[in-house]
């Protein structure tokens, strides 16, 4: 009974959905205010009706009802219960299920953020929205049901793979599909934007804000993603061009283009066309991310289902693009730009090179990631490009953003001073030079990783100089060094918000070029007492046993003694974890983790019969802490500037009054 | 921001719009060549042909020595890994395109390098490396890839599990 509950449940919202695109449109053709409450309502319906749904396969899971088919391949009995409440977006009809409700969360946000100020707009959003959301109940009503049952009910279930159970894994996937889900707003604001013909400033404004909130669970799933990686699948990597991996990466690099050259329509009323187009791009980049990762269309190291959403993203994307080209296009005129360009050294150009850098990378993984299939339609032999090849590709373009990173910040609106900038720029350029002389004093060599470690700490000196020439103003008027640091955030949280991301892109450029350029590995089978070095580490092996853990874990644990230039700094234990049931076994690394670097150790091979010797993989991996820590720094950027600002809300409110005052 | 002290009309006055589109062109048709050199120099010799285990023995005399992704199912009991002496070990294993009829099979053989977790009976590999004149392929160093875990679990033909072992719930 409780899983029909659930698909009823299911029913009722795809039908609000319909309802509210239908009443929507018929309100605002005929005029009606009524109807487009009607929908208002019937969109907000969307959420609870999504959520009872959810709670009831949460129930299933977690009672352990074996006769719904999606919880016996995900769930067994002996998995704790906060992975049961996880499995639900552990498998294919789950996460469709999940990401409905997801999409309903962010719709009612969006219902009672703007309803009311942004009244004009809102029918078409609602229209867009609902469009979304009625393709995805589709899918779990109509070809994905999760709550379908089986012929008979089986004891036990499946489980849940045990590599996925990982705190980085369980937070990982809610993160991604939030950013995907939460993309489907801006574009609707957009689209509503386009539809009435009400292409004033106010669109940009809601859309910015949605796109910011996007944009950082993105991030976050990104970043979480690459930690999942590292800390489980014991390859001493976070990220691997993988096609499933790019698909999260494009939308994201759009939305960064879009993030940014919002910033030339705020203020100098141009590129309307090119922020429509990019925020239409963002949103048909989710939808094929969306397309890659479930429909198997090219291989990948991630696992897919062959079912039969493929096409049925395909067809949504095809007219989901054709739909915004059509608007867009429609729209051309009322999209000119009103000013031009004054001069290539100025804020907006830079702005405008960032684009340019960003959807060059764009452009690159996506042919790259669609290589396969491109290869196949000219050649006929179905082609795949590796990791090296992106990077090599790559490198160039992300080094000359980041140096921009560091130089647009001193750059004018309308028009800069070449050589006030070549001023600004000359102590910065030393210094990072001077840095690099100590780096190559202390040994470190190759141009490549030379010029890379100069060009980030060109940007990192011009990043803080901005910081202290903010501050430094400030105290001018007589406040001390700490309340003009507040003030100056406070009172410009996006611009300094924005400094702050650039910070922690920075520090993981830093960790990046380490670990990418200086990681060691080596392999080696080591008796009882005896030892291997690594960089300036040595390592010795002192024991390993084999004990039961909890469920039906068999656990190989090995204790190595690990020194640093000859010190004893501590013992790590490796392990090896044997899921009896399924037999499914699992290296799990264990690593000394200092500022500078990570000795990460994994146990490979060990046999009971000979119980003194063992086989290890090891690596060294400098300043990939700096990786994780400069994702840290880009959250909480983005989180001070996404924060809504009194000054600036009170300056909307104003602006959007007379229109909304005969209604209110 | 800080500086929003402008006036469109004053700062318009100061400084006249000048026509850069010809500079923009010029600019923007150089970014997209060295966007193109850069993809066309880091591809050359460096894709792979992608091929699965059929397609391979299909044309095994044109792949021999050729840097390919050779994709398959592993062959469960196929799966040996050997410690050979303190730094050399050496796994092998089979890679078949259907489990239930594995007539053609690809041996791949990876030197040095860890048995994955997720090397199993069933699991779905890819290798990048290439085959040698005595019908082993070769994997290059962390050339070997197995299949994330099934987050999208893959559906069975029908659509349901008919294999279910209800004592067990395991898929037989």
């Amino acid at each position: 009974m409780i899983p029909e509950l659930g698909y009823i449940a299911l029913i009722l919202a795809l039908a609000a959905a319909v309802f509210a695109a239908g009443a929507a449109y018929y309100g605002r053709h005929t005029n009606q205010p009524r109807w487009i409450e009607s929908a208002r309502n019937a969109t907000i319906a969307t959420f609870p009706l999504i959520t009872i749904s959810c709670l009831l396969m949460i129930y299933s899971l977690v009672q352990g009802d074996f006769s719904v088919e999606y919880v016996w391949r995900v769930s067994s009995r002996d998995m704790p219960t906060y992975l049961k409440v996880t499995a639900l977006w552990g498998g294919q009809a789950g996460s469709l299920l999940f990401w409905n409700f997801l999409l309903s969360v962010f719709t009612a946000a969006a219902m009672a953020r703007n309803w009311r100020k942004q009244k004009e707009l809102m029918p078409y959003a609602i229209m867009v929205a609902s469009f979304t959301q009625i393709f995805f109940l589709s899918i779990s009503v109509f070809v994905e049901h999760p709550f379908a049952r089986l012929p008979a009910v089986p004891v036990d279930g499946n489980g849940l793979n045990p590599l996925l159970r990982h705190p980085g894994m369980i937070i990982h996937p809610p993160m991604l599909y939030l950013g995907f889900v939460g993309f489907t707003i801006p574009y609707s604001f957009a689209m509503s934007a386009l539809i009435s013909g009400k292409l004033d400033d106010v669109w940009i404004k809601i859309t910015r804000r949605w796109t910011l909130v996007a944009w950082l669970f993105l991030s976050l799933g990104l970043v979480l993603g690459g930690r999942w990686a590292y800390d489980v699948l014991g390859w001493g990597g976070y990220w691997a061009w993988d096609p499933v991996e790019n698909a999260s990466f494009m939308p994201w690099l759009a939305g960064t283009a879009f993030l940014h050259s919002v910033m030339i329509q705020e203020k100098r009323n141009m590129f309307k066309m090119w922020n429509i187009f990019l925020i239409l791009l963002t949103y048909c980049l989710v939808i094929y991310g969306t397309f890659i990762v479930r429909s198997g269309v090219i291989s990948s190291v991630h696992s897919f289902a062959q079912s039969a959403i493929g096409p049925l993203f395909f067809a949504f994307i095809a007219v989901m693009f054709v739909f915004s080209a059509y608007w867009m296009l429609k729209r051309r005129v009322d999209l000119h730009s009103e000013n031009r360009l004054n001069s290539l050294l100025s804020r907006e150009a830079a702005f405008l090179y960032n684009n340019f850098l960003i959807l060059a990378i764009l452009l690159v993984v996506f042919l790259f990631t669609n290589y396969p299939i491109f290869s196949e339609l000219i050649t006929g032999e179905k082609g795949f490009v590796g990791p090296p090849v992106y990077e090599q590709a790559l490198a160039p373009l992300f080094v000359l953003l980041l140096l921009l990173m560091g130089v647009a910040p001193l750059t004018m609106w309308y028009r800069s001073s070449a050589e006030r900038i070549g001023m600004s720029l000359r102590w910065p350029a030393l210094a990072a030079l001077v840095f690099i002389g100590v780096l190559f004093a202390l040994g470190i060599r190759g141009w490549g990783a030379l010029l890379g470690f100069w060009v980030v700490s060109f940007s990192l000196i011009l990043t803080l100089l901005e910081f202290w020439k903010g501050t430094r103003a400030r105290m001018k008027k007589g406040e001390n060094v700490f309340v003009a640091y507040s003030n100056l955030m406070a009172r410009n949280r996006r611009r300094y918000g924005g400094y702050w991301i650039h910070l922690g892109v920075i520090v993981m450029a830093f960790g990046i070029i380490g670990v990418e350029i200086f990681q060691e590995q080596t392999q080696i089978r080591l008796g009882v007492g005896e030892k291997v070095s690594l960089g300036r580490y040595e390592m010795q092996f002192l024991s390993a046993t084999r004990y039961a853990g909890p469920d039906d874990l068999i656990i190989t644990e090995a204790t190595v003694d690990v020194y640093d230039n000859g010190r004893y700094v501590g013992q790590l234990h490796p392990r090896s974890e044997l899921y009896t049931r399924t037999n499914q076994p699992m290296t799990i690394p264990n690593a000394r983790s200092t500022i500078t670097e990570d000795f990460y150790v994994l146990m490979i091979n060990w046999e009971p019969a000979t119980a003194d010797q063992a086989t290890f993989r090891i690596y060294l991996n400098p300043l990939i802490n700096w990786v994780w820590a400069g994702g840290v720094i880009f959250v909480i950027g983005t989180l001070v500037a996404a924060w809504p600002d009194p000054a600036v809300e009170r300056s909307l409110s104003r602006r959007r009054r007379p229109a909304a005052a005969p209604t209110d | 921001m800080a500086d929003t002290t402008w006036t469109t009309t004053g700062e318009e006055a100061l400084f006249p719009a000048k026509n850069n589109r010809l500079k923009f062109a010029v600019g923007g048709v150089l970014l997209l060549a060295a966007i193109v050199y850069l993809i066309v120099n880091a591809m050359s010799g460096n894709t792979q042909l992608y091929k699965t285990v059929g397609e391979f023995y299909a044309e095994q005399d044109r792949l021999i020595g050729r840097d390919l992704r050779v994709a398959g199912f592993v062959v469960g009991d196929s799966i040996e890994f050997v410690q050979i002496d303190a730094t050399t070990s050496r796994l092998e294993f089979d890679i078949v395109d259907d489990i239930n009829n594995p007539s053609q099979r690809l041996h791949i053989v990876a030197m040095n390098e860890p048995k994955p977790d997720l090397l199993q009976h069933e699991a779905q590999a890819l290798v990048e490396g290439s085959a040698n004149e005595n019908g082993e392929f070769i994997s290059n160093p962390g050339g070997l890839l197995l299949k994330c875990p099934t987050r999208y679990e893959e559906l069975d033909p029908a659509g349901h599990p008919d294999g279910i072992d209800m004592q067990t719930g395991n898929t037989n």
